[in-house]
């Protein structure tokens, strides 16, 4: 630890501290900017739903401008339709049933600097100690211990800046998630004191139940305790009491509620004097579990690579080789990172949840959302439905390999088939659908008129439960046809003509070569058209969306459909995204299967 | 194998493809029991021809034969031939005794036959151990080995091989080469082998057919086919280094001219190609001025050394081992190679004296047609041999 040491010119050796204090304090800043990011949408949320509170509880009779502008400290703005709301700065919200239409104008909250001074403090002394040891190391450094020591400072820092960052940036959501809290209760009470009832008042504030769930969705009404319910009773101030933190499942809720006293002029079969707790409006906080978990995986990522790099130092050249293939290859990584892996993993974590739009808090329910798939009839009958559907990839297949082969000895019909078959693949599958709806139509479709000219009763193709999905796999086999017979068109020519020659010297008929010989020689073309036209089957989504929406009576209701249903009607993305990893995982063990199998009868072919 | 061989005859056999004859008119008699070798350069229509008795293709004029059938309108498979393919063909989904026993099995053959002539066929070419593998794990010569087995086990009245030696390297050819002479001796099937490889057609064939631009161009024993080339095409194309030649014209008086010879007697042709095989040529060094006794005349040919007809220059000298290939600067430039012993010392710049066998010479007539061997130049005592 001697200043002679620290002093000493930087050799070959000092190359390791540089490498890790640079890695580290680039790793520090990601943590840091993406907390600060984290931060300031937050808060931007807060001000969003701060307006949206505003606006609706201007709607509510009796309350004034002011009670408003006393709602969001003064900073609220009302400003007619024509001024556009949006002064320099500002956040404007149409009140939906404010006739006419006003607007109330917020300025977006300003709170803290936005930098985490405290943690980057701790991080620049981080890198300094290490610097400092680095360098004391310098005079007799054992190599072997290098990566060791480098590992664990490194792990050590990065723990120590993702701690101080997550303990800020959680300290700061906290603060943000009451800030707003406080301002639904008081919104709630303003309501309230304008003759609201309670649940227009949770209208007013913005909070959940107030969207239209009913108030007596039990895990919404928490029943307190009688002495906890008598001390709410006997507060005057009962609206706006009490206020409370729970922490469960790694996320941290700040929560209010209003009491609300069943009397004998409200619900009739509750027992009078009982106190309920409306659970009025909580706001979770990312648990600092998470973060932790993220910055170690973050640290590793980091400190792995430093290790990979570090023995290229002595090697410019092989590092410069290596820093040019990584350049490369970055680009097309960070896409598939962010926009393959990022939204998968990403839907994992809502399938966690029960995540709805509606609700802006997002509770850990671990496995829920499976287990509650596994009574759900709906989703059970459109699983069924879509295998139903995919029976039409054989068949499409056996008429593409028909095709395919009686177009093989002629280049001018090949062409032609190609060019009518194709055409479909080509083609948008809204196109496709619109026009096939027209041609079924029950009344006027040209099928059914076509029919009709030959004395067949008109047909429902569309509009029977159990002719709609039949016509569907019809139009899906037209559709698929053409690309399946050209895939078998190049696997036939992959097929060396000798082996027919030889074949027909041996005596084969054309069935026994077909048999023996052409199908051998597309297994791999079939496995691989099977393969990708099954998962096409199971993703079928617009032609059910245009044609059928999934009716008559659910009898086309697809899974994919029906995830679109449960996420976007219903607004339901845990569920939704639960689906979504079932259906993942039955294409995933088919396929998985199917390899597994060509791999065991071709391993020698 | 009781089996009786059979005979294939072609009769004005032509097969076009668009523009080009394949096969032109082709009449060949192959009988019962042959080993016939057709060779040709690359293009000249042997497979084509091999693939028409196969029926693979569809012949647009004349007849094809087999035994005392006319097969023109009889498939492919059922017309007792059996045929190798220089690609082998073999079906890389089966196991070799499922490529072995393929063609018995479509014929509806029952499982145990097809087991007992697998297991026949594969103690024959020694495929024993190979049976549950598949092409893919095969070496070439093993792979060459079960095409040969997938030919045999149907017990053909008629082997077709369309070069099934070319993709071997060249002593495994050697080696196959003999194997199917053997099989041939061995099973007395009539066999049809095609090849570009002269060597090959000669050392192989009881008969060979030497085609070009889809014609036969000569058809005898390897004997006649080397000794007495029909035409210029076949000596060209037979033996290796190729036939050392000459262009010849009448001079005034009516003789035959070219390079340092005048052929005694007046021609009838107005010009003719001279044709010496290389080992018809004898070298022998020419003395050093203020030497000793001439280096190289202890090697030269034993016997009484013929007077020498030119002198020429070695320009580059092959040594092989057994014998030496003489790159000479011929008559009237032409590039001539002649044969030597390996013990004749000699090296490339030294001059040479060269002496031609003239009775194992050929001459050719304007149209390329052999008229007979040619007179000994000069003397014009040496009658012409007949043709
Ligand atoms: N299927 C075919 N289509 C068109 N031309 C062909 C076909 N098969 C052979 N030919 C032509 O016929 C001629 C003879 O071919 P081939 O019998 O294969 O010669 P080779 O003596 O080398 O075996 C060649 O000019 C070749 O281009
Ligand atoms: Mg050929």
């Amino acid at each position: 630890m001697s200043g002679a040491g620290a002093t000493n010119a930087a050799g070959a050796a000092g190359v390791t501290p540089l490498v890790a204090t640079g890695a580290a304090a680039a790793a520090t800043a990601v943590i840091l900017l993406v907390a600060a990011d984290a931060l300031s949408g937050a808060r931007e949320q807060a001000t969003r739903e701060e307006a949206r509170a505003a606006a609706s509880l201007y709607e509510v009779p009796g309350v004034t401008e002011a009670d408003v502008v006393s709602l969001l400290d003064g900073r609220a703005r009302i400003v007619a339709p024509e001024a556009g709301g949006s002064g320099p700065g500002a956040f404007a919200y149409r009140a939906g049933a404010l006739q006419p239409a006003a607007w109330i104008a917020v300025e977006p909250a300003d709170e803290g600097n936005g930098w985490p001074w405290a943690a980057f403090v701790l991080a620049l002394l981080g890198v300094l100690c290490m610097a400092a040891w680095a360098a004391a190391r310098r005079r007799a450094p054992p190599p072997s211990r290098y990566p060791a020591a480098a590992t664990l400072l490194c792990a050590a820092l990065f723990a120590l800046v993702a701690a101080a960052a997550q303990q800020w940036a959680h300290g700061e959501l906290g603060a943000v998630s009451s800030a707003r809290l406080a301002r639904g209760l008081r919104a709630a009470g303003i309501a309230g004191a304008a003759g609201a009832d309670p649940e227009a008042a949770a209208r007013v504030a913005g909070l959940p139940w107030a969207s239209g769930a009913a108030l007596g969705e039990p895990d919404r009404i928490w029943t307190m305790p009688r002495e906890a319910g008598e001390a709410i009773a006997a507060d005057p101030q009962l609206r706006s009491a009490p206020r409370y933190t729970v922490v469960a499942g790694g996320a941290t809720y700040h929560g209010g509620a209003v009491a609300l006293r069943e009397g004998p002029a409200g619900r009739a079969e509750t027992p009078a004097g009982t106190l309920h707790l409306v659970f009025l409006g909580y706001e979770e906080t990312s648990s600092p579990t998470v973060a932790l978990i993220a910055s170690a995986i973050g640290s590793a990522l980091v400190v792995s690579l430093v290790l990979f790099l570090l023995p290229l130092a002595a090697r410019p050249r092989a590092l410069a080789r290596t820093l040019a293939a990584w350049g490369f290859l970055a680009p097309a990584a960070a896409l598939l990172l962010v926009f393959t892996f990022g939204p998968l993993l990403f839907s994992l974590w809502i399938s966690l949840h029960d995540w709805r739009l509606v609700d802006p808090a997002h509770p850990f329910v671990g496995l829920e959302n499976y287990r509650a798939l596994l009574s759900d009839g709906g989703w059970w009958s459109a699983i069924l439905n879509t295998g139903v559907f995919t029976l039409h990839v054989p068949a499409a297949m056996a008429v593409a390999l028909a095709l395919a082969l009686l177009t093989r000895e002629s280049r001018r019909a090949v062409r032609w088939a190609r060019l009518a078959l194709f055409l479909p693949s080509v083609t948008s599958v809204v196109a496709i659908a619109v026009v096939w709806k027209w041609l079924l139509n029950d009344g006027y479709g040209l099928a059914n008129r076509a029919l009709g000219a030959i004395g067949i009763g008109p047909v429902a193709w569309l509009t029977s439960p159990d002719v709609a999905l039949v016509s569907l796999m019809v139009i899906g086999v037209w559709m698929v046809v053409g690309y399946q017979m050209v895939v078998f068109q190049a696997g036939l020519a992959a097929i060396p003509r000798v082996w027919y020659d030889a074949a027909k010297v041996d005596g084969a008929g054309p069935w026994q070569r077909f048999r023996h010989i052409t199908l051998p020689g597309l297994r791999h073309t079939l496995f691989f058209v099977l393969v990708t036209s099954v998962i096409g089957s199971f993703q079928v989504f617009s032609l059910v969306y245009v044609m059928t929406e999934g009716g008559p009576l659910g009898a086309t209701d697809v899974a994919v459909y029906h995830i679109y249903r449960e996420a976007w009607e219903f607004l339901r993305f845990g569920n939704a995204a639960a689906m979504s990893w079932i259906l993942f995982g039955v294409v995933f063990a088919a396929t998985w299967l199917h390899f597994r199998l060509l791999e065991r009868r071709g391993a020698h072919a | 194998m009781t089996r009786e061989p059979r005979a294939v005859v072609l009769k004005g056999v032509r097969k076009r493809f668009g523009d080009v004859t394949a096969v032109a008119d082709v009449d060949l008699e192959i009988r019962p029991g042959e080993l016939m070798v057709l060779v040709g350069p690359s293009g000249c229509g042997k497979s084509t021809l091999l693939r028409l008795i196969a029926g693979l293709e569809e012949h647009d004029a004349g007849e094809v034969w087999i035994g005392d059938r006319c097969v023109d309108e009889v498939a492919p498979g059922s017309r007792d031939v059996a045929m190798v393919f220089q690609s082998y063909a073999l079906y890389p989904h089966m196991t070799v005794a499922e490529n072995l026993g393929f063609g018995l099995r479509v014929r509806g053959a029952g499982p145990a036959e097809i087991g007992r002539r697998v297991s026949e066929v594969a103690e024959v070419l020694g495929l024993g151990g190979l049976l549950s593998r598949r092409p893919g794990q095969l070496s070439g010569g093993q792979q060459q080995r079960v095409a040969l087995g997938r030919a045999m086990v149907r017990d053909p009245g008629v082997f077709l091989f369309d070069e099934p030696l070319s993709n071997l390297d060249a002593a495994l050819r050697l080696q196959t080469r003999d194997e199917i002479a053997a099989l041939h001796r061995r099973l007395g099937t009539t066999m049809i082998f095609v090849t570009h490889d002269q060597v090959e057609a000669l050392s192989l064939g009881q008969r060979v057919a030497v085609m070009d631009r889809g014609r036969v161009q000569q058809l005898g024993t390897p004997h006649e086919i080397y000794r007495r080339p029909a035409n210029l095409f076949v000596a060209a194309f037979v033996g290796s280094p190729p036939m050392n030649r000459l262009r010849l014209a009448r001079d005034g008086e009516g003789r035959l001219a070219g390079g340092p010879f005048v052929f005694p007697g007046s021609s009838p042709h107005p010009e003719a190609t001279l044709g010496v095989r290389p080992e018809d040529l004898t070298v022998a060094v020419v003395a050093p001025p203020a030497s000793g006794p001439p280096p190289g005349s202890a090697g030269t040919r034993p016997g009484p050394h013929p007077s020498p007809e030119f002198t020429a220059t070695a320009l580059r000298v092959e040594s092989l081992g057994s014998e030496q290939r003489i790159h000479l600067d011929g008559p009237d430039d032409a590039a001539w190679v002649a044969r030597a012993p390996s013990a004749l010392r000699i090296a490339a710049g030294d001059r040479v004296d060269v002496s031609v066998a003239w009775q194992r010479t050929h001459l050719f007539g304007p149209d390329g047609s052999r008229t007979g061997a040619a007179p000994q130049p000069g003397r014009g005592s040496h009658p012409g041999t007949p043709a």
